[in-house]
């Protein structure tokens, strides 16, 4: 588990990009969901041993991240957001040079990566160099990467960020492959909801929310989502779009005008914690 | 130290970028090549024996200096630091896997050169053995120059700027096409901050083409020692 204890992160001009109190993260595939500039990758890079922490502590399965990151380091893969292959490299390579670095021998780096490459689907690719992969199989190569290193905790900070459905389906399957625990970060909601039993919100550099979709869900209970390009009371304005959640019971009263009605999901979440409410 | 991760880092990006990209290699040989064309057109052929030594060290230099594109790319772009952060790698490690394959990359053109001193028969076994010390003394110079200069670097944009401007001050400006003696005694204590400089020096008087500076013996020995020990301190490797 990972507990986190008063943990900040102050930029030059006291831009605050992580202030969060006292958080527990279960274990299993978990996501941390949020805008950008929510602070997840912020937490994600001090988990991950990769930035300092301006104060406060953190603990994966008991161990300090700042105090005591060499341990930590042996018990972790983390992934950083848009990290890209060496291109020249093919992705077997850059496995079992990731491999030798974490200590494993060169028979059981050869090995695990082989094993690795098999299971993410990339094992007739392995010899190719990966600037002519395709954007999906070069993230599915560092979960490839994750899955041979048998670490107890991987971060994978936004694993399918720009990828295709497709692609982003097969970099999923890949995911599913990871033992032990997967902490995600991701803005893709389908993401998080296929992928984790639980799901974190972040805002503003804090925790805002914890809990499956339904618990999350749980404000919106029994709503339904109007959206129109016309001003809408109690609405909350997106661009040019005006967005009001009614009782499905009202739904019959904006049925047949122009609106578009949508049922609810994760997203809107975002909205009503992120949009102002215009009276 | 990590000696199974340096070896397959210097076999990896040494010898296959080697054999994938071999422009990078004829990019990597086409200044000091052609400055030693024109040294031997301007001089009728009296400082080739000069540019040929220099060749060889400003072309070590170079790739060792290219080194703070890369790990800058590595770190800025491609994320690759981070991922390795967070692997029990020390920097240390990381940097020293680098050094090793630049010194692998740079082997075809060190074959090179050292055929063209065959050609105006240059080399015997003592200058051979000097012309190894001074080789690596650079290439551990150079990367080190290049990983506290990409450590600095915020932004991608910069840094071919400055390895390109870096690399015109520390192989051709330094005396490596030219003979030593050419340049004001207190200017070159100056240029002796780039190790091309105190490493040239050498050369010429150990290939008997200058008199021996024995002064510029202890700049290098020096110099490797500091750049090494700055390197160890000022790369930056966890994010503050």
């Amino acid at each position: 588990m990972i507990s986190i204890s008063n943990l900040t992160k102050v930029y030059s001009k006291n831009k605050i990009a992580l202030n969060v109190g006292y958080q527990d993260i279960d274990k299993g595939i978990i996501s941390i969901i949020g805008q950008n500039g929510a602070g997840k990758t912020t937490l994600l890079r001090i988990l991950s041993t990769q930035l300092k922490a301006t104060s406060g502590d953190a603990f994966i399965d008991g161990i300090s991240v700042t105090r005591e990151y060499n341990k930590i380091r042996k018990k972790i893969v983390s992934i950083p957001q848009e990290a890209a292959p060496i291109g020249i490299l093919t992705s077997y390579e850059q496995i079992f040079m990731y491999l030798t670095a974490r200590g494993f021998s060169f028979h059981s780096a050869r090995e695990e990566a082989n094993i690795a490459l098999k299971k993410v689907g990339l094992y007739d690719a392995r010899n190719r160099p990966t600037d002519e992969l395709s954007g999906g199989m070069k993230r599915k190569m560092f979960v490839a990467m994750a899955l041979a290193s048998n670490a107890d905790t991987v971060f994978l900070d936004e694993p399918t960020t720009g990828l295709d459905p497709l692609s982003r389906m097969e970099v999923w399957s890949a995911i599913k492959e990871l033992r032990g625990n997967v902490i995600l970060t991701t803005h893709y909601m389908e993401e998080a909801e296929e992928l984790s039993k639980k799901i974190y919100m972040m805002d503003s550099g804090k925790f805002i929310g914890s809990g499956s979709i339904d618990e999350l869900l749980l404000p919106l209970k029994g709503k339904i989502r109007i959206e129109s390009r016309e001003r809408l009371d109690n609405s909350y304005n997106i661009g040019t779009l005006y967005v009001k959640y009614i009782d499905s019971k009202d739904l019959s009263y904006y049925e047949g005008k122009y609106y578009s009605i949508k049922k609810v999901t994760i997203e809107d979440l975002f909205i009503i914690i992120g949009v102002d409410l215009e009276s | 130290m990590k000696v199974r991760f340096i070896l397959t880092m210097a076999w990896y990006y040494g010898i296959k970028t080697i054999l994938r990209g071999p422009s990078y290699i004829v990019a990597s040989l086409a200044t000091p090549l052609t400055l030693l064309f024109l040294v031997f057109v301007l001089s009728h052929g009296a400082l080739v024996k000069f540019a040929v030594i220099g060749g060889l060290i400003a072309f070590v230099g170079s790739v060792g200096l290219s080194g703070a594109g890369d790990s800058a790319f590595f770190r800025l772009q491609l994320r690759i630091q981070d991922l390795y952060v967070s692997s029990s790698i020390k920097p240390f490690d990381y940097m020293i896997a680098f050094t090793l394959s630049y010194l692998v990359f740079a082997i075809p053109g060190i074959i090179l050169y050292v055929y063209l001193g065959e050609v105006y028969r240059l080399f015997n076994l003592y200058d051979s053995i000097i012309m190894i010390l001074l080789m690596l003394s650079l290439i551990i110079t150079t990367t080190s120059i290049s990983f506290i200069i990409s450590s600095s670097i915020k932004h991608l944009r910069n840094i071919w700027g400055i390895t390109g401007i870096i690399t015109i001050i520390t192989s051709i400006l330094p005396p490596t096409f030219y003979p030593y003696y050419y340049v004001p005694k207190d200017f070159l204590y100056i240029i002796a901050l780039s190790p091309t400089t105190p490493a040239a020096v050498i050369a010429q008087g150990a290939f008997g083409l200058s008199p021996m500076m024995n002064s510029m013996v202890y700049i290098l020995i020096i110099e490797t020692a500091v750049y090494l020990i700055l390197a160890r301190f000022l790369v930056r490797w966890r994010e503050n």
